[in-house]
C-alpha cells in the first residue's frame, strides 16, 4: 500500500490532536472556567490607601462577608454580592486618626474560607 | 480567541513544511530514485526548522528587524531560490522523465503491505492519542523550563532582534522557531502554541527514526516496529510527552535532528553521495545552533560508529578513509562546510562556543549526578522492556555481524558509545549530568529493539515447535506492552493544575500592573508555586526578575559556594542573614504559596499582606 496513506493519516491525526489541545488550553486559560476561587487585594499595594477589590471566580454569584479591623477593633462589618467572574471595588472610610501607625486588616469570608489582607500604616 | 487556531494551523505548514519541501526540491527534484515521498515527508519538518533558523540568523546579522512581514518575505525568497535551483538542475531531466514514466525505486521501498500499513497506522494513532491525552492535563503553559525559554522568545518578539543571553544555558535555536510562529501568526506564547510546536517535533522524530532504520536495514517490518517502539512504548516518560509538556526544547529538537543527521551520513557513506554528505553537515549545523548536549551526543555517536567500522575493517583502514574523504571533498559538502563555518564565525556564534562553557562540560566528573548511572538507573531511564529488547537486538546484531556492512557499525557503535557516556562518563572525560545523557539511549535502543522484535518473530515463525514458539512470543509481547505502556496508564491519573496556574498568573498580572519595577523588587517561591517561571513574562524586565527561591538542593554545591539569600529571605526572614539579604537585594515584595510559607509570614510584623487568594499570598516589606 502507498506510504501516502500513512502521511495523510498522520497529518489528519495531528490536526485533530492540535485542535483538541488548543481548545482545551483556550477554555482553561480563563479565571472562571471550571474553577472555584476568590481573591482579595489592595488596589494600590505601594501606598497606605485602603481601597481594595474582591474578585469572584467561584463559578456562580457569591455573597461575601467582609470585616475591617483597626488594630484589634472592628470598625466595619458588611456583606456584598458579586456576580460570577466579576469584581467589586470597595473604598472603606476610616478616620485618619484611627488608622495612623496602626494595622488595618480586611477579612473577607466566603463560606468557610477566609481571605485576609492587611497593611501596616506608616 | 479561537481564531488563533486556524491561524496556527495555516502558519505551521508555512514555517515548518514549506522551506524543507523546497530545499528537498532543489536537491532531488519532484521525483527521484534516491528519495521517496515518505522520506521527503519525514525530512520536511526538520529541514524546515534548520532553514528558518538560518534565515532568522541571517536577517538579524544584516540588521533586518525580526517582524512578521520580513519573515514571510524571507521564507518566500528562500523557497523561490530553491525553486530556481530546482529549475536549473532538473528542467532537462524532467522533460526526459515525462516521456518515460519509470517506477521510482525509493517509492516501492516504502510500499508497505496491507497489514504493515495497518500496524503503522495503529502505532501512529496510539502514539498521538497517548501524547494528546497526557498533554490535555498539562497544556496550560506552566512548566518551568518552557517558561524560561519563552521569556527569551518574548524578548525576540518585543525587540525584533536576537537576545544576548550572557550565559551558556540557552541556545538561540531553542527560541527562534517559536518567535517566528508568533510573529507570523500572532498566536500568543501563553497559549498551547509552544507545546504544539514541540509535539510536532516529537512526532517528526518518530518518522526520523523510521527512515533511518529503513535505510539501515531495508526491512519493512523493522520500519513498522520502529513506529511501535519509538511512538507507543514509554510514550509519556522522558524524553517523550513529558519533555514536550515540560518544555525541554533542546532535547526534543535534538531527538529529531540526531537521527536525521545520521540518516544523511549513512546514505552519504553507503551510496557515496555528495548531496547527502552536504545535508548531513547542514543537519549538524542546525543541531549546533539548537542544543549543545545533542551536538555532543552526535559527535560522539559519529566518532564511535566510524571507529567501530574501521576496527572491524582494520586491513582496509586507509582505503576506507580515502573513500570517505572522496565523498566529503566534493563540491556539495565543501559548500556546506564553508557555509557552516561562515555562519558560525560571522553570522552568529552560539553562546556556548567559549572555553568556559566547554571546560564545564569536559574533564573528570566531580558531582554525584555526573559520575554515571548504575544499571538500575539506566533501566529506570529507558524502561525495562526497551532495555531487554535492545540488549537482545545488540546480541543478535553482534552474532550476525558482517564487518563490511556499515549498518552493523551504526547499530553497535551508536549504542555502545551512549551506554559508556551514561555509565562511565569519566572514561570519556565528560562532565555532564548523567541522567541527561541516559535519555538519549532511547534512540539506539529503538533501533535495536525494532530489529530484535522482527528477528524474534522470524525466528519463532520457523521454529519446530509452534506451540512453545507462540507461548514465548506472547509472553514477550505481554511484558513489552504492559511495561512499555505503564507510564501511559499513569498519565490518565494525573490531576490538572489549571486552577493553581491561573491564580499564579493572576497574581503576576496584579503585580505587573501595580508595581514600579524600577524600584520594587519581587521574590517568589519556585518551590511551592506552580507555573511561577512564567512570572517573568508579565514583567519582561530581566531574565532574573523576579528573584526566585529555587529548589533547596540547588543551594548546596560542594564545588563552589552558592548565594543563599533567595532561600533565607523566605525560610527565615527575621534572622540576621535574612534581614541583611532584604537590605542587600532590595526585595520588598514576597510572593508565596498561601498554604505554606504564606501562613507563617503572617506572624512577621514587618510585612503587610497586600494580596490573598486561595493559592497565592503577596507580602510587602
Amino acid at each position: 500500500m502507498s506510504s501516502k496513506i500513512i502521511i495523510i493519516t498522520t497529518i489528519i491525526l495531528l490536526l485533530i490532536s492540535f485542535s483538541v489541545l488548543f481548545v482545551i488550553e483556550a477554555k482553561n486559560h480563563n479565571y472562571d472556567y471550571k474553577k472555584s476561587w476568590s481573591v482579595v487585594y489592595f488596589d494600590n499595594p505601594r501606598d497606605d490607601s485602603l481601597d481594595f477589590t474582591i474578585e469572584n471566580h467561584q463559578g456562580g454569584k457569591a455573597e461575601y462577608d467582609y470585616e475591617i479591623f483597626v488594630g484589634d477593633d472592628k470598625v466595619i462589618d458588611d456583606k456584598i454580592k458579586i456576580e460570577a467572574g466579576a469584581k467589586q471595588k470597595i473604598s472603606p472610610v476610616i478616620e485618619d486618626e484611627k488608622s495612623k501607625e496602626n494595622k488595618i486588616t480586611i477579612v473577607v469570608d466566603y463560606k468557610d474560607v477566609e481571605y485576609k489582607i492587611y497593611k501596616n500604616i506608616r | 480567541m479561537f481564531i488563533s487556531l486556524p491561524k496556527l494551523i495555516l502558519v505551521l505548514p508555512f514555517i515548518l513544511i514549506l522551506p524543507g519541501f523546497f530545499l528537498l526540491l532543489a536537491f532531488f527534484g519532484w521525483k527521484n530514485e534516491k528519495i521517496s515521498f515518505f522520506e521527503k515527508s519525514a525530512l520536511a519538518v526538520p529541514l524546515s526548522l534548520i532553514s528558518v533558523d538560518l534565515i532568522v540568523l541571517l536577517l538579524a546579522r544584516i540588521n533586518v528587524p525580526l517582524k512578521g512581514l520580513n519573515l514571510v518575505g524571507s521564507i518566500l525568497i528562500f523557497c523561490l531560490l530553491c525553486f530556481i535551483v530546482f529549475q536549473f538542475r532538473f528542467r532537462k531531466k524532467n522533460q526526459k522523465s515525462e516521456s518515460r514514466e519509470k517506477r521510482n525505486g525509493s517509492e516501492s521501498f516504502f510500499d508497505f503491505s496491507f497489514w504493515q500499513t495497518v500496524f503503522i497506522l495503529l502505532s501512529i494513532a496510539l502514539a498521538i492519542f497517548i501524547r494528546t491525552a497526557y498533554l490535555s492535563d498539562t497544556i496550560l503553559p506552566s512548566s518551568t523550563d518552557l517558561g524560561h525559554h519563552m521569556y527569551w522568545v518574548q524578548k525576540i518578539i518585543d525587540s525584533g532582534e536576537l537576545p544576548d543571553y550572557g550565559m551558556p544555558d540557552f541556545i538561540i535555536g531553542e527560541h527562534m522557531i517559536f518567535a517566528a510562529v508568533n510573529l507570523i501568526s500572532g498566536v500568543s506564547l501563553m497559549s498551547a502554541m509552544p507545546a504544539l510546536v514541540l509535539l510536532l517535533f516529537n512526532v517528526a522524530g518518530i518518522f526520523a527514526m523510521a527512515i533511518l532504520l529503513a535505510r539501515l536495514f531495508k526491512d519493512k517490518n523493522i520500519i513498522a516496529f520502529s513506529f511501535f517502539v519509538a511512538g507507543v512504548l514509554y510514550a509519556v516518560n522522558a524524553p517523550q510527552a513529558k519533555y514536550v509538556s515540560g518544555g525541554v526544547v533542546g532535547n526534543v529538537i535534538g531527538n529529531m535532528l540526531i537521527p536525521i543527521a545520521l540518516y544523511f551520513l549513512y546514505r552519504a557513506l553507503k551510496e557515496k553521495n555528495q548531496i547527502f554528505a552536504g545535508l548531513s553537515l547542514f543537519s549538524f549545523l542546525g543541531l549546533l545552533y539548537t542544543h549543545h548536549l545533542s551536538s555532543l551526543i552526535l559527535i560522539f555517536s559519529v566518532a564511535a560508529i566510524l571507529f567501530v567500522y574501521l576496527v572491524l575493517n582494520f586491513k582496509r583502514v586507509f582505503r576506507i578513509i580515502g573513500d570517505w574523504l572522496k565523498i566529503f571533498l566534493k563540491p556539495a559538502p565543501i559548500f556546506f562546510l564553508i557555509s557552516s563555518l561562515l555562519y558560525l564565525l560571522f553570522i552568529f556564534t552560539p553562546s556556548y562556543f567559549n572555553s568556559a562553557a566547554i571546560g564545564q562540560a569536559t574533564g573528570s566528573p566531580l558531582k554525584v549526578t555526573r559520575i554515571g548511572l548504575n544499571f538500575d538507573q539506566i533501566e529506570m531511564s529507558v524502561g525495562s522492556a526497551r532495555l531487554l529488547l535492545g540488549a537482545l537486538g545488540f546480541l543478535l546484531i553482534f552474532l550476525n555481524i558482517k564487518p563490511k556492512k556499515i549498518r552493523y557499525s551504526f547499530a553497535l557503535g551508536w549504542f555502545a558509545i551512549l551506554f559508556v557516556m551514561a555509565y562511565k562518563p569519566g572514561w570519556l572525560f565528560i562532565n555532564i549530568p548523567s541522567d541527561r545523557i541516559g535519555n538519549y539511549l532511547f534512540l539506539p535502543l529503538t533501533l535495536l529493539s525494532a530489529y530484535a522484535l522482527v528477528r524474534y518473530f522470524e525466528f519463532f515463525q520457523s521454529a519446530a515447535s509452534r506451540f512453545f514458539a507462540t507461548v514465548l512470543l506472547f509472553t514477550l509481547m505481554f511484558f513489552v506492552i504492559t511495561d512499555g505502556m505503564a507510564d501511559s496508564a499513569e498519565a490518565f491519573k494525573t490531576r490538572p493544575q489549571f486552577q493553581e496556574a491561573m491564580q499564579t498568573f493572576h497574581s503576576a498580572d496584579y503585580l505587573a500592573k501595580t508595581l514600579d519595577t524600577s524600584q520594587d523588587v519581587i521574590l517568589k517561591d519556585h518551590v511551592n508555586i506552580y507555573g511561577d517561571s512564567w512570572y517573568k513574562l508579565f514583567f519582561m524586565k530581566d531574565y532574573k526578575y523576579p528573584l526566585s527561591r529555587g529548589n533547596l538542593s540547588r543551594y548546596v554545591d560542594p564545588t563552589k559556594p552558592r548565594e543563599t539569600c533567595t532561600r533565607d529571605m523566605i525560610s527565615d526572614p527575621q534572622s540576621d542573614k535574612g534581614k541583611m539579604c532584604f537590605s542587600e537585594t532590595g526585595v520588598n515584595y514576597v510572593v508565596l504559596n498561601a498554604q505554606f510559607e504564606g501562613n507563617s509570614f503572617e506572624k512577621y510584623p514587618e510585612f503587610s499582606k497586600v494580596y490573598g487568594s486561595n493559592y497565592i499570598s503577596v507580602f510587602r516589606l
